[in-house]
């Protein structure tokens, strides 16, 4: 068998970005505290932002710059510091201060959740494969990670009782978005991007209203109990 | 220039003579970081001269497996550093005789050989500790298995010096993602395979805790001298694959000249020590994990590796 060649010192850096981004994505099954969840998506969300840097440097995009500080503004900066105060006037004792927890909601328990993702992001990076896309931005295994980050996000959300997961997991599938799109499209008009990272604040706005009323109604942040309205 | 026979000693030389000084100067490390003054730097030497002065006793009942086993896995941890590059980025002739997976062949082997020791002692904390260090020996495998694939698939071969070739010929193979994915993977196995947090405590008296550490409590004397140093040993081994094949395989010698070589029989143990000063912090920056949060741990690594395969297989990072 032939040695695979060196990419080049950009695309590996491109690429080790976005295995970051999955990396934090499978980090997310980890997380026992809400707190913590959202300050990964942070991060997540900031890695996001550095490979936009990366992509614009190199294929010489300045639009992506803004993307960058547009996507740390609002997705590192803005969205965690909304979903916590929306968590914070929900109860403070109850929800933040103390660290609640939310390690228990998970379905099955830590490894099985990660031999899942493992076996799903395979499926992402098989189905990216035979994709006929040649990247105009960052590079092609970029997009069967992107792939990947938006079904590890489906298993986050699909595993985890807790309205918060599902929320985080929800956002941070948004993430995979944004890495497929520097991947697929780089020189998308900006506007639409910024029209994209608003209507996720939106998202977020709702769902942490949604969180809040679940958390009123049912004192509680697992889903569990709404089982039981099925007919 | 030296001939190419002592050369090959010299590598078993240099990593059985520095092992007790890398423990020293983790252990001296630890200790500042926990602000304590710590143990002398040359501790471990003169514990092990301690130990081989002393009487050695067997528990009633324990065959000759029990005496014969440390010297055992000790000719293992001697055989390995033959097959790795330690001194030189040429392959010494001996290197040939395995590839990374009969490296760690020769180590699971001596794991094997201790833990039977551990098994004829009847000490339930022996017994404990060898049934562990196999249990979760099981499920650390497969990660090595997948380390060993991503270096196949990046060099052809599984031959270490290649991969080291390869590490130094360009940038661009230091940063792709499938070297980094390994890299990590392997050193999460080496904390585990040298008894680390957030494994193992590596110097506590707790034995419930106790993974590896727990195998030589019936051993004294000469033969608990040699299972200690057969440990140091071990930690110097798995960071010099680490180190001289995945993350800095530079300052090893280009030609068999005396100084090239001792450049390089200093420029290891150094590199070894700044490894060990990082992994001594991890240990004083994490909490042990609960024993049944070890599978988290080896699944943790276990993604790494095989998302290294799939980057490298599927998209040619």
């Amino acid at each position: 068998m032939l040695p695979a060649h060196a990419p080049g010192v950009y695309t590996g850096a491109a690429n080790v970005i976005a295995v970051l981004i999955l990396l934090a994505e499978f980090g997310m099954f980890r997380q026992a505290l809400l707190r913590d969840q959202v300050r990964l998506y942070a991060a997540q969300s900031a890695l996001i932002a550095v490979l936009a840097v990366l992509v614009g440097a190199v294929r010489h995009l300045p639009e992506l710059y803004v993307l960058a500080a547009v996507t740390v503004a609002l997705k590192a900066v803005a969205i965690p510091l909304l979903l916590r105060r929306l968590l914070r006037e929900t109860d403070p004792d109850y929800l933040l201060d103390t660290g609640h927890d939310i390690a228990g909601s998970g379905g099955l328990g830590l490894a099985s959740t990660v031999l899942i993702g493992i076996v799903v992001a395979a499926f992402g990076f098989f189905s990216a494969g035979v994709l006929p896309v040649s990247g105009g931005g960052a590079p092609a295994t970029a997009l069967s990670v992107s792939l990947s980050v938006v079904l590890v996000a489906f298993v986050l959300m699909i595993h985890r009782r807790d309205v918060a997961s599902q929320a985080i997991g929800l956002f941070s599938l948004e993430n995979g978005i944004s890495l497929a799109a520097l991947v697929v499209a780089a020189s998308l008009p900006l506007i639409l991007e910024v029209a994209l990272l608003f209507d996720l604040l939106l998202a977020v706005v709702v769902f942490g209203l949604l969180i809040r009323l679940h958390h009123g109604r049912a004192d509680t942040l697992s889903t569990a109990d709404l089982t039981s309205l099925r007919g | 220039m030296l001939p190419i026979p002592v050369v090959q000693v010299l590598q078993v030389v240099t990593i059985v003579g520095a092992a007790p000084a890398v423990a020293g100067v983790i252990a001296r490390v630890e200790a500042r970081l926990q602000g304590r003054r710590g143990p002398r730097l040359l501790q471990p030497y003169y514990d092990l001269a301690k130990l081989f002065r002393k009487e050695a006793l067997a528990p009633e009942g324990a065959s000759w497996v029990f005496l014969a086993a440390p010297v055992a896995a000790f000719t293992c941890y001697l055989t390995v550093p033959l097959l790795i590059p330690v001194l030189t980025t040429f392959p010494l002739p001996l290197g040939y005789m395995g590839d990374i997976l009969g490296g760690g062949f020769i180590l699971s082997l001596a794991g094997f050989l201790v833990a039977v020791a551990a098994l004829e002692t009847g000490s339930p904390y022996a017994q404990l500790g060898a049934s562990r260090a196999k249990t979760f020996a099981a499920i650390t495998e497969p990660v090595v298995l997948f380390v060993v694939f991503t270096v196949a698939l990046l060099t052809g071969t599984d031959l270490p010096y290649a991969l080291a070739a390869t590490v130094r010929s360009s940038a661009g193979q230091i940063i792709r993602p499938a070297h980094v994915l390994a890299a990590a993977a392997l050193f999460m196995v080496i904390l585990y395979e040298t008894g680390r947090i957030p494994v193992e405590t590596h110097s506590g008296t707790n034995e419930f805790g106790m993974i590896e550490e727990a195998r030589p409590f019936e051993h004294s004397g000469p033969y608990f001298a040699l299972l200690k140093w057969g440990s140091a040993v071990k930690q110097l081994i798995l960071y010099t694959i680490l180190l001289n094949v995945f993350v800095a395989p530079w300052g090893l010698a280009a030609t068999h000249q005396l100084g090239a070589v001792v450049v390089a029989m200093i420029a290891l143990p150094a590199k070894a020590c700044v490894l060990g000063a990082l992994v001594a912090v991890i240990d004083n920056s994490f909490a042990k994990l609960r024993l049944f949060k070890i599978t988290e741990f080896a699944a943790a690594a276990f993604l790494l590796a095989v998302l290294g395969v799939f980057t490298l297989y599927l998209g040619g990072g």
